[in-house]
């Protein structure tokens, strides 16, 4: 059963990340959240937000995002709806690790990072939306 | 943003405050670049002040890593916290930039390799 859950919905600017900063620390703070868990959450919800943004749409229109924040059996539960272009970033590849300064790509970290830092991610596509659920288990602490 | 920057001999150092994210990231680049364009070949980066880091922030350091190994200089960073530190290594910057404790650390870095003055 989820507990604590938390409902809102973010228009689809760059403007609104601190507003997904300061809703995470409230409901971080309401389960004695960790600090660098909470920072850790914050990450993946940064990177998805701003792909969600920058790639989900082809118009030029306002969109709502819709995040939900949980706990479950000493999770915490992220559940993104969006209704931009179908993207499973479960599926996408590890950038390339092993070449020097240089030739390292820019771009695929955050993925990478949100795939490292969550414990379970789970996509969906249902109708035209995306649906991303992610589990993080975690510690009540400092 | 706040960024805080000081010049010791020919290194400079840059100390940007609180958070580097989507948002700030463009500013901190934009201010970052400034510097290296005035002509600074050696930076460090003191992330002492630095609570968050996503991958915009990770960006604008691999920029600016490559732009100063071209330019023959480098950067190295400096006093980070656990969390932003777990960012960078989980990356895997750490095997591409000197990442070392502290500002007294990578000033000794930068001494113990420096080439003699080429005036006569």
């Amino acid at each position: 059963m989820l507990e604590n859950t938390v409902y809102f919905c973010l228009k689809n600017r760059l403007s609104e990340l601190d507003i997904l900063s300061r809703k995470l620390e409230a409901f971080g703070n309401s389960c004695r959240l960790s600090r660098k868990h909470l920072l850790e959450i914050n990450l993946a919800l940064e990177e998805i937000f701003t792909n969600i943004i920058s790639y989900g749409y082809v118009d030029n229109a306002d969109h709502w995002i819709k995040i939900m924040f949980s706990t479950q059996n000493g999770h915490i539960i992220i559940r993104i709806e969006d209704d931009g272009i179908p993207f499973n970033l479960v599926k996408t590849e590890k950038p390339d690790f092993e070449c020097g300064l240089e030739e390292r790509p820019i771009g695929g970290l955050g993925v990478y990072l949100i795939k490292q830092l969550m414990n379970d991610i789970v996509y969906e596509r249902d109708g035209n939306k995306n649906i991303l659920t992610m589990k993080k288990k975690f510690t009540v602490g400092r | 943003m706040e960024v805080i920057e000081e010049k010791q001999n020919d290194i400079y150092i840059i100390k940007p405050k609180g958070r580097l994210d989507s948002n700030t990231s463009p500013e901190f680049e934009k201010k970052i670049f400034e510097i290296i364009e005035k002509g600074s070949r050696n930076m460090i980066i003191d992330f002492e002040s630095l609570d968050y880091v996503s991958s915009a922030g990770l960006r604008v350091i691999l920029k600016v890593a490559k732009q100063l190994k071209h330019s023959d200089g480098r950067v190295i960073l400096c006093s980070m916290e656990d969390y932003v530190k777990e960012v960078f290594e989980i990356a895997g910057f750490d095997s591409i930039i000197p990442i070392v404790p502290n500002r007294g650390d990578a000033l000794k870095n930068f001494e113990a390799s420096q080439i003699p003055s080429r005036d006569p």
